[in-house]
């Protein structure tokens, strides 16, 4: 467990400077001024992974984590805006981009089987992704036309 | 996540790699272009997955590299979907208040079984389409299809095809197409951001970024929808295929298949 979380701390560091200075690069905040941010959004993930290790249910950890980054972030909560500020300071996107930097160097593994897919799957994948995205899209704008939210 | 592997954030190469990546593709930045009425949308991260792929070519990466990364993605999500907790607990009360259509739009998954199984089925696969359409594709329901019809399966065979792709290509194709589709359908950009919550993370920020893109003025409310669909997703996805999207499929599959097998033998007794 120890050796665990020294480990997680480590890796969400380096994690979180890169995704600082692409948030620097990439939606001009300054580094200094994300860093509360940024060790807020490194602070939930821990609490989250340390509490899927503790309770013995089993629940994936980014449920725990998405759990603890609603509750200290919801208006009832004291201090809420405070971290709602700070957080937003981090932009979503300068998150996902180093997730799909390492996300490209590590399926390079899986190409060789993308390959071999031929073009039937390449059709038929498209038409599934096409289809829940659509699919959801529909019945959401009904529902929230019937509730006249849109 | 006991599965992690000791020192990786000792793999230098690895890490400097992905921040030459992030700083090269933020530089970039984000580009646009009109196809017709709609706007395709050239994110920075739909730059660094290709440049994240093309390098696995070069010898800057070697094979320890490649396998370092994955765990890195499991984390990067971890903060990620950390970012999302507290992008959705602000916007709890409109997120209650749309309640019933996050809820109602998880059916919506089910449109996968209504598009891609026919075309799967006239596309001549067989029990195959059954594996591909029956959802999405990603971890849940490949174990699901695994331990119901087994690895060497056709069905298995199938939802791994599906799986890769969504694996390599999922987060551009999602990208690609959501800004696309909300720039020319009359549907409105919330509706397209409960969309986007189809349980993958990486699909999930591909699709919301584009619509944030688009739609800069509505950034909150369609990260806070997106991100709470993605975890209505992930939490009864599984519970979905079990009892309703693999039951349909196989109805719907031995529909189609019998509507095949006829025609062909109506076409065969005619030859004859």
């Amino acid at each position: 467990m120890m050796k665990n979380l020294q480990e997680w701390i480590l890796l969400l560091l380096i994690f979180g400077i890169v995704s600082l200075l692409g948030n620097w690069i990439g939606y001009d905040t300054f580094p200094v001024g994300a860093i509360p941010g940024m060790v807020i959004l490194i602070l939930v993930s821990l609490v989250g992974m340390i509490l899927q290790k503790l309770i013995p249910i089993d629940i994936p950890s980014i449920a725990y984590v998405a759990i603890v980054g609603v509750l200290i972030s919801m208006p009832w909560m004291p201090g809420s805006e405070q971290i709602v500020a700070m957080t937003n300071s981090i932009n979503l996107l300068a998150l996902t981009t180093p997730i799909l930097a390492y996300a490209g160097i590590a399926i390079g593994r899986s190409w060789t089987d993308f390959v071999k897919l031929g073009w039937r799957t390449i059709v038929v994948a498209s038409f599934v992704m096409l289809g829940t995205f659509l699919g959801s899209a529909l019945i959401a704008e009904v529902v929230l036309r019937m509730q006249g939210i849109i | 996540m006991s599965e992690v592997p000791k020192n990786l954030w000792k793999d230098w190469r690895l890490h400097a790699l992905v921040l030459g990546i992030v700083l090269l593709t933020e530089w970039i930045g984000t580009h646009e272009f009109l196809v017709g009425p709609g706007v395709i949308l050239l994110l920075p991260m739909l730059y660094a997955i290709i440049i994240g792929l093309a390098l696995f070519f070069t010898p800057a990466v070697k094979e320890k590299q490649s396998k370092n990364a994955e765990p890195l993605i499991v984390l990067g999500v971890t903060l990620l979907i950390a970012k999302i907790g507290v992008i959705i607990g602000p916007s709890l009360p409109q997120i209650i208040e749309a309640g019933p259509a996050l809820l109602l739009q998880e059916f919506g998954n089910l449109g996968t079984i209504f598009l891609a199984l026919p075309i799967a089925v006239f596309l001549g696969l067989k029990r195959e389409s059954i594996g591909m359409t029956h959802s999405v594709a990603r971890e849940p329901n490949v174990g699901l299809i695994m331990n119901n019809y087994g690895f060497n399966s056709p069905e298995g065979r199938g939802v791994m095809a599906i799986y890769i792709f969504g694996t390599v290509f999922g987060a551009v194709f999602m990208g690609l197409i959501s800004g696309f589709l909300a720039t020319i359908t009359p549907l409105h950009p919330l509706s397209f951001a409960m969309a986007s919550g189809i349980g993958s993370g990486s699909m999930m920020a591909a699709a919301s970024g584009s619509l944030v893109a688009a739609f800069p003025s509505m950034e909150t409310e369609i990260l806070a929808f997106a991100g709470a669909s993605n975890l209505l997703s992930l939490s009864t996805g599984l519970y979905m295929s079990i009892f309703i999207g693999l039951p349909l499929t196989e109805k719907l599959y031995n529909v189609l298949t019998a509507r095949r097998d006829k025609k062909s033998h109506i076409k065969k007794g005619r030859g004859a």
